[in-house]
């Protein structure tokens, strides 16, 4: 009996949901004896586009990633991955401004060390 | 391949750079503002895309599935969604001057074919502005502009327009319970207002054109008033929406409950075989009832008017009942329904002889009655009123009557009837309401002419709710009652053709005004010669054939019936006889059960073997009697009685003394007995002075049982007459009679019974009142002949025919000489029947 209350509710007619954040890649925090070790769940992006920044007890990794295995003639069939730029700020319990930042890429992993 | 399109200028990013930082939740954009770039353009039929949403989109086109390809072709999977303006009726593809100029650059996210479409997953980021257009086919391509996110003007006019828009959404929430909670979270934890303002564009069934309004507002205000106005428009259509469909909701409740109550009633009433096929029969039944039946015009209307009723009505209304049961008593009820009177007066007297021996007065005026039938068909049936004791035929009479007349015989007791409304009945308004027992006897009877018996009409009882006698009153006038009215059918019913018949053991308790109505006929009681007969005719035989006896088998000679009336019995009627002669015909039922007898003759010395010892010793006329106390009669319910009053002097006492529970009248008789005889001492005889010095005690045996009335005056006078003088009186004498202070005697009523009780006791020698000689006519021949009857009208009368002349006992005082001359010398006089010779 209560299901009749669909046909008042147009407003579910389209499987809309907010989009919250483009993308928000996934990230790991070690806490290292000499400061903090990221690692972010980022593969096929080009490092020389990613933005790394700290202010305060923030950290965060600006890039993108894009599809560069396209060729000339290709058809998708499926597509899954997104491509897209993203932005991922980390909060850290102490400041860590004029921390030593490194940061390597590894088996699609982006790791960064902070020294403090 | 990737269209970096030209660069844009930086002002306007720096714009949209500068206010991310005051917002905790920095906004994306694929592409920087301002930015101009040539991207693959959807068209979107009925539907906006808004940014910062996610969104799955079929597309089956080939125009549109080309243009996706292109977008997954760009490294960065963007594509301009443009909606098509809402003008455009026809079904083909939309070119590119159908598009609105504005609309949102969206990211595909994901893609999957089906068989002959995609569908992808696109996340709105920025707007866009059309700025050239490139190409239509294999798939619309333009050069877009970056629009600027909607800047705020009056920050906290957003705020309040936000504040109201979530509390509208929680309201629009509230009604909807379906929705999912991760957008119930979405929505209500949203801070952003251009966020909220856009999903609720997407989401909101707005029509094309206010969402492009939406969409296109350049500022934060007038989004969030476009949204606000739009959401409250909605909320309301929503509220109202549910209000109708609650509504709609309850009254489909209602009616499928009653439909499903219905059914199961139906196949109820179908398993106890009164579908509804039978009650429209029912109707349909009484309506072909009623048009054979014959009625008086206005019954037949006011019956159609019910019926008519019923008709309308569903059989599970209350009144349905009621008015079928009404409509069936009118029905039934004989209105014109008259059996054919047999008037033949020799036939009649035959069935009354039959069933009844003696009561010849009765069956005489019975027959007179009869005979004015005869004669005046439409003559108004009397009313007739049997009094009588217990047992004498009264109620049988009446079912000779009817037997005799042809007619049907209803009887109704009136004993204990004290609600006006059970002769009336009850109006129709009240529950259970029954027509009177008037009605419903007449339809017992099934014609409107009955022999109708009100038995027992002396025992009427009233109380607060009403008189029953004062509705009989009507019911039995001849004038009124041809328009009778029972409350219950509240038509005219005539009731004047009923031969009523009313009973009663004693006349006293009826009203005078009813007894006025009626015409009275007295039932004596019978005598033993009576019983005697009606034993042999009709209760042996009877009580033989009850207890599974022939008439061969049972013989009760005459003298033991003769026995068990006198000594077993003591009635005026029948009904103890019959029951003893049951007894002794068990007792012999048994004995020839046991066969222990073939056929038993009942002789008188067998009888108390049967019965045991006799329950009743009479009052016997004893064989000499001392002066002072004499046999008198008396009239009771059960018949009559012979008593004895006795008075003696009471040496130095006073006045008199009276016993053995005499009511007032006979104690003031006494106290005139004793002043006649003071007052007329000398003319009998009698010295003054014994009236001073001694006291009289009068007593009445049995003592246990109230007596009344003026009848014992004569016997008094005789006790008194007898103790003053000496003389006693003759035992073999009984009287009766009212005496007056003047010294004449008064006729009294109950001769017969009185008579007979004394027959019965031995008496062979009565004294009456001479204005009572009519009534010497009812005693039977055969009891006459044994007795000597001797008719006075004075008190000198009553003493020269009940005292002996002989002085046997002189009064005390006279001691001296008087009483011993006295008894010495006798003077036998010869007894004289009605001479008076002083």
């Amino acid at each position: 009996m209560r299901n009749s209350n669909r046909d008042v509710s147009p407003i579910l007619d389209r499987r809309v949901s907010p989009s919250g954040r483009l993308w928000n890649p996934a990230a790991d925090v070690y806490r290292a004896s000499d400061g903090w070790v990221v690692k972010v769940d980022l593969a096929g992006i080009c490092s020389d586009e990613l933005q790394i920044e700290i202010r305060g007890s923030l950290l965060s990794i600006r890039g993108c990633r894009r599809d560069t295995h396209y060729r000339e003639g290709f058809v998708f069939h499926q597509m899954e991955i997104t491509y897209s730029r993203f932005e991922k700020t980390i909060e850290f319990p102490s400041p860590i401004e004029g921390a030593a930042v490194r940061q390597d890429y590894r088996d699609g992993f982006l790791i960064i060390n902070v020294r403090t | 391949m990737a269209d970096p399109a030209e660069t844009a200028s930086p002002p306007p990013a720096d714009t949209s750079a500068e206010e991310p930082a005051q917002q905790n939740e920095a906004r994306f954009s694929a592409v920087a503002t301002g930015q101009k770039f040539e991207v693959p353009v959807l068209a979107l039929q009925n539907l906006t895309m808004f940014p910062e949403t996610v969104v799955p989109l079929g597309v089956g086109r080939p125009r549109s599935v080309s243009g996706v390809e292109g977008a997954l072709a760009t490294p960065e999977k963007l594509l301009g969604c443009l909606t098509v303006r809402p003008d455009r009726s026809d079904d083909t593809d939309a070119k590119s001057s159908d598009l609105y100029d504005v609309g949102t650059l969206v990211m595909v996210k994901r893609m999957e074919r089906l068989p002959d479409a995609m569908r992808i997953l696109v996340q709105g980021t920025e707007r866009i502005r059309v700025v050239e257009w490139k190409q239509e086919d294999p798939h619309l391509r333009a050069v877009v502009e970056v629009l600027p996110e909607p800047r705020t003007v009056d920050p906290e006019q957003v705020e309040a327009a936000k504040r109201n828009v979530q509390q509208m959404i929680q309201e629009a929430l509230a009604l909807l319970p379906n929705v999912p909670a991760e957008v119930r979270i979405a929505v209500l934890s949203s801070v952003d207002p251009v966020r909220l303002a856009y999903f609720l564009g997407s989401i909101l069934n707005l029509g094309v054109e206010e969402e492009q309004k939406m969409l296109e507002a350049n500022t934060a205000d007038e989004l969030l008033r476009l949204a606000h106005n739009n959401l409250g428009r909605e909320l309301e259509i929503l509220q109202l929406r549910s209000k109708i469909a609650t509504e709609a909701q309850t009254e489909m409740d209602k009616a499928q409950r009653d439909y499903v109550l219905r059914q199961q009633m139906r196949a109820i009433q179908k398993e106890l075989g009164e579908d509804e096929t039978g009650e429209a029969a029912e109707a349909e039944l009484l309506r072909e009832r009623l048009e054979k039946v014959e009625l008086p015009e206005e019954v037949r209307t006011e019956a159609e008017r019910e019926l008519k009723r019923l008709e309308r009505l569903p059989p599970a209304a209350p009144d349905y009942h009621v008015i079928r049961t009404y409509l069936e008593f009118i029905l039934e009820l004989p209105w014109l329904k008259s059996s054919e009177d047999k008037l033949d007066l020799e036939e009649a007297r035959r069935i009354l002889d039959e069933d009844h021996y003696g009561l010849e007065d009765v069956k005489e005026r019975i027959l007179e009655f009869l005979a004015v039938i005869k004669l005046r068909p439409d003559t108004k049936s009397p009313i007739l009123l049997f009094v009588g004791p217990p047992g004498v035929g009264k109620t049988s009479l009446g079912r000779s009557i009817a037997r005799a007349l042809g007619r049907q015989f209803e009887r109704m007791s009136l004993g204990g009837v004290r609600d006006e409304a059970e002769l009336r009945g009850h109006r129709r308004t009240y529950i259970g309401a029954m027509p009177g027992r008037i009605i419903q006897s007449i339809r017992r009877a099934g014609v409107n002419n009955p022999v109708l018996m009100l038995d027992e009409i002396d025992k009427l009882g009233n109380d607060y709710r009403g008189d029953p006698a004062a509705a009989l009153l009507e019911i039995l006038d001849p004038q009124q009652n041809n328009t009778f009215r029972d409350h219950y059918l509240d038509l005219p019913f005539d009731l004047s053709r009923i031969f009523f018949i009313a009973t009663a053991n004693q006349l006293g308790p009826i009203p005078p005004p009813l007894r006025d109505r009626m015409e009275v006929i007295g039932l004596h009681g019978y005598s033993d010669r009576e019983k005697l007969e009606i034993a042999k005719r009709y209760l042996i035989p009877r009580q033989t054939t009850d207890n599974g006896l022939n008439q061969a088998q049972l013989k009760i000679d005459d003298e033991a019936v003769e026995l068990i009336a006198s000594r077993y019995t003591r009635e005026a009627g029948v009904r103890q006889l019959e029951r003893n002669i049951g007894s002794v015909a068990r007792k012999v039922a048994l004995r020839i059960a046991q066969a222990q007898a073939e056929s038993v003759v009942v002789t008188e010395s067998d009888i108390r073997e049967y019965l045991g010892p006799p329950r009743f010793y009479p009052e016997q006329a004893r064989k000499e009697l001392p002066a002072g106390v004499a046999t008198g009669m008396a009239w009771t319910e059960m018949g009559g009685e012979v008593l004895f009053i006795e008075a003696t002097l009471l040496p130095g006492g006073r006045g008199l003394t009276i016993t053995g529970q005499l009511g007032e009248v006979m104690q003031e008789s006494a106290r005139a007995a004793q002043s006649y005889l003071w007052s007329h001492a000398a003319e009998f005889g009698i010295e003054s002075e014994i009236f001073k010095e001694f006291g009289v005690h009068l007593h009445v045996p049995a003592g246990a049982i109230p007596k009344d009335g003026p009848s014992a005056g004569v016997t008094i006078t005789s006790a008194l007459a007898s103790l003053y003088t000496g003389r006693r009186v003759r035992p073999d004498t009984a009287m009766t009679g009212e005496i007056t202070l003047s010294g004449l005697v008064f006729p009294i009523g109950g001769v017969k019974e009185k008579v007979l009780a004394a027959h019965r006791a031995g008496i062979r020698r009565i004294l009456l009142p001479s204005r009572n000689e009519a009534d010497v006519d009812d005693i039977p021949e055969d009891v006459k002949n044994e007795l000597q009857i001797v008719f006075v009208s004075n008190i000198s009368e009553v003493i020269d025919s009940a005292l002996e002349v002989l002085v046997a006992n002189p009064p005390p005082h006279v001691t001296a000489g008087d009483s011993a001359r006295g008894s010495r010398e006798p003077e036998p006089e010869p007894l004289t029947v009605k001479g008076l010779d002083r």
